[in-house]
């Protein structure tokens, strides 16, 4: 485990760190709130009250549970790429695109050049600090996933789409650790989607985590993995978050035969059900994982961020995380 | 050299005005109660009939009924066959898209039509509709479906004897070669099979090739009793270049390439030439930026020389319904303009 970063980085956490991926599910003022917005019945000023409310409700549940890594999650955020769309220089929004069902999204179109704008999650990871002694992870997505997740009417392939996006983001993460923030997620769910350009994923990661002192991690899911692995380990992070459990830990077989390098944060609990797994399926998952990574490298968090769920569901998932971690560390 | 203006396979079932919002509206109100089946099967009609009307007055000629009806190109065909349940979902290919995955309990039969309603709602459609801009181009609906070695990838068995690839692949093979005939027999002539996986899995190709040939057969029988119908194979989604020269020789009379994987296709068939017709994919499908009418142009002028079989088709290189509805329309118009300024 990275521990003797974590540590350079003034962490000490204990055996089986437990976390979540990002996002949590609103609460119900909140999705009335942005509801409202939209329609122009309320300002962004009130608007932004009940986001920092319902942030605030999650730091304090995720204390309650024990969690040691927290998050804010993303009470602010839509979708994780078109909040950064919206806020990033060079993106326009696109019209409606389907994701699957009913399911559609404004798909942004990066039109021009790409530039930071000063800080973009600074203030909300600021805030969320303010509110625990734990560590918050800044939460970011990474250019890969940027660059996939948009049309691209500016750029003259998707290598040279990615590296300027790495370029903002690098900026934000200097601007994150300049807040003090020492654990930084980068997102790239996409890592897998074309397992030839994973160099490039690579490459962009490079550029926007070479140089910096902070432990990061990276969050990746529903993906191919067979087919970048153990490449991927090349990526420059610490840890990577890793759903394993949609997959019946499918993925441990490839840790079988080549060995995995870095930390991990293992999805214990799958996200995509409403069906929560009993202490006895969680505490199965972890004495699998355990026969093939050395428990210092093992983080404890469910598959993907939550924010499907209901809150109720949600909590209970972490909750089931955090059980399991403390089992194992007795 | 006839150079048809066709469109490729989905297209956008919703756009950002309220009249367009119908079909996403519709299902939201069954979701929460407030709307019946029979309520969704209006909006979907409505909805294809404007998806044809927009296909039409941009100019294509070989058009789809959008499949505004499918779920996605996996679950709308494998749901409809016997012993098949329907799972989550997983994302399909690289698209930011997902489909929901078919879990095979028992060997896939066909119980009844896949898309032969939609095939002739999508006819019937087209004589309410004005087609074409001049109002002289003959204007026909092409059915698809998804081919049977993509479906069998995409597909778990829980049935021991579904778990091998290629028995997955010949049992989806059979179901499909019936609609074929069927679709023939409602007067589809030109029907188009979609087999992404093909390419992205080249170490399969024996389980391909071999689960096309109950649908080449179908054709053939139904060629002897006097029928013309036409199996057109469509690969996208990753470059076919390493495979061209194998998928060229296989026997189908339409092959449709993806071009936005690999600069140097181009190149590949410019020296190795088509037996066949070629579906020159060169117009992005996926990406809202619109190409040069010009630039597409000179490869087309590079390419139809070497494309035996007296025609070729122009299209997007995969269905439009990862764009907007707005830069579909677009990217539909453009073709018109590239096929004006070949050889100009």
């Amino acid at each position: 485990m990275s521990r003797e970063k974590l540590k350079s980085l003034g962490l000490e956490l204990p055996m089986f760190p437990t976390t979540s991926v990002g996002s949590f599910p609103k609460p119900d003022y909140l999705v009335k709130a942005r509801a409202d917005f939209g329609k122009g019945k309320i300002s962004r000023k009130q608007l932004v009250e009940m986001e920092r409310k319902a942030t605030a409700f999650w730091i304090e549940k995720q204390e309650e549970l024990g969690v040691d890594v927290l998050v804010d999650g993303e009470q602010y955020r839509g979708d994780m790429v078109a909040y950064f769309a919206e806020i990033i220089p060079g993106f326009s929004q696109g019209g409606l695109v389907r994701s699957y069902g009913n399911r559609y999204y404004h798909k942004p179109i990066i039109t021009g050049a790409v530039s930071w704008p000063g800080p973009i999650t600074v203030e909300w990871w600021k805030y969320a600090q303010g509110l625990t002694k734990k560590p918050v992870k800044g939460m970011l997505t990474g250019p890969y996933t940027v660059m996939d997740w948009s049309f691209n009417e500016h750029y003259a392939d998707r290598r040279a789409t990615s590296l300027a996006l790495a370029d903002v983001i690098r900026k934000e993460v200097e601007a994150l650790i300049a807040a003090c923030c020492k654990i930084i997620q980068i997102d790239e769910p996409a890592l897998s989607v074309r397992p030839e350009e994973l160099p490039i994923a690579i490459e962009a990661m490079h550029r926007v985590t070479d140089g910096m002192n902070a432990y990061f991690i990276t969050h990746a899911c529903y993906g191919a993995f067979e087919h970048i692995y153990p490449g991927m380990l090349e990526l420059p992070v610490d840890n990577f978050d890793l759903e394993m459990s949609n997959s019946d830990l499918g993925m441990l077989n490839l840790f079988g035969s080549v060995p995995f390098t870095k930390d991990i944060s293992f999805g214990v609990v799958d996200v995509h059900t409403h069906e929560l797994e009993d202490a006895a399926t969680v505490q199965a998952r972890m004495r699998q994982a355990l026969t093939i990574l050395p428990k210092e490298r093992i983080w404890v968090d469910p598959d993907c961020g939550l924010k499907t769920r209901t809150v109720e569901e949600a909590i209970a998932k972490l909750r089931a995380c955090v059980d399991a971690a403390k089992a194992f560390r007795n | 050299m006839n150079l048809i203006i066709a469109n490729t396979g989905g297209y956008p079932r919703v756009g950002d005005t309220p009249e367009l919002q119908l079909l996403r509206r519709t299902i939201a109100a069954i979701d929460r109660g407030e709307k019946t089946f029979a309520d969704l099967a209006d909006a979907e009609n409505t909805m294809t009939r404007r998806a044809i009307e927009e296909q039409a007055r941009a100019g294509v000629e070989l058009l789809t009924d959008g499949q505004v009806r499918w779920y996605d190109p996996v679950s709308h065909l494998a749901r409809k066959l016997a012993g098949v349940k329907i799972n989550g979902l997983l994302r399909f290919f690289d698209s930011n898209t997902y489909f929901r995955q078919p879990v095979l309990l028992a060997r896939p039969e066909r119980k009844g039509p896949l898309v032969v309603e939609e095939f002739q709602f999508a006819c019937n459609a087209l004589g309410q509709i004005p087609t074409g801009r001049e109002g002289s181009v003959r204007v026909a609906v092409k059915p698809v479906l998804t081919g049977p070695y993509t479906l069998a990838k995409l597909s778990l068995a829980e049935d021991a004897t579904m778990k091998r690839l290629e028995t997955r692949a010949n049992a989806y093979a059979t179901a499909l070669a019936a609609e074929v005939k069927a679709l023939a027999d409602s007067g589809a002539d030109f029907i188009q099979i979609d087999e992404p996986a093909s390419i992205k899995h080249p170490n399969d190709w024996g389980v391909f090739t071999q689960a096309l040939e109950p649908l080449l057969q179908a054709r053939d029988e139904v060629r002897k009793i006097g029928r013309k119908l036409q199996l057109a194979l469509y690969a996208y989604f990753y470059n076919p270049a390493p495979l061209y020269e194998k998928l060229v020789q296989m026997p189908l009379d339409v092959l449709g390439l993806d071009f936005t994987y690999d600069a140097k296709l181009a190149d590949t068939i410019a020296a190795a030439g088509s037996p066949r017709p070629l579906a020159l994919g060169l117009v992005d499908g996926r990406n809202t930026r619109l190409e040069s009418a010009a630039e597409v142009a000179r490869v087309v002028e590079r390419l139809l020389p070497k494309i035996k079989g007296e025609r070729a088709y122009l299209g997007p290189s995969c269905g439009l319904e990862y764009l907007p509805r707005d830069r579909a329309v677009a990217k539909l118009e453009l073709l018109g303009k590239i096929r004006a300024a070949v050889g100009g």
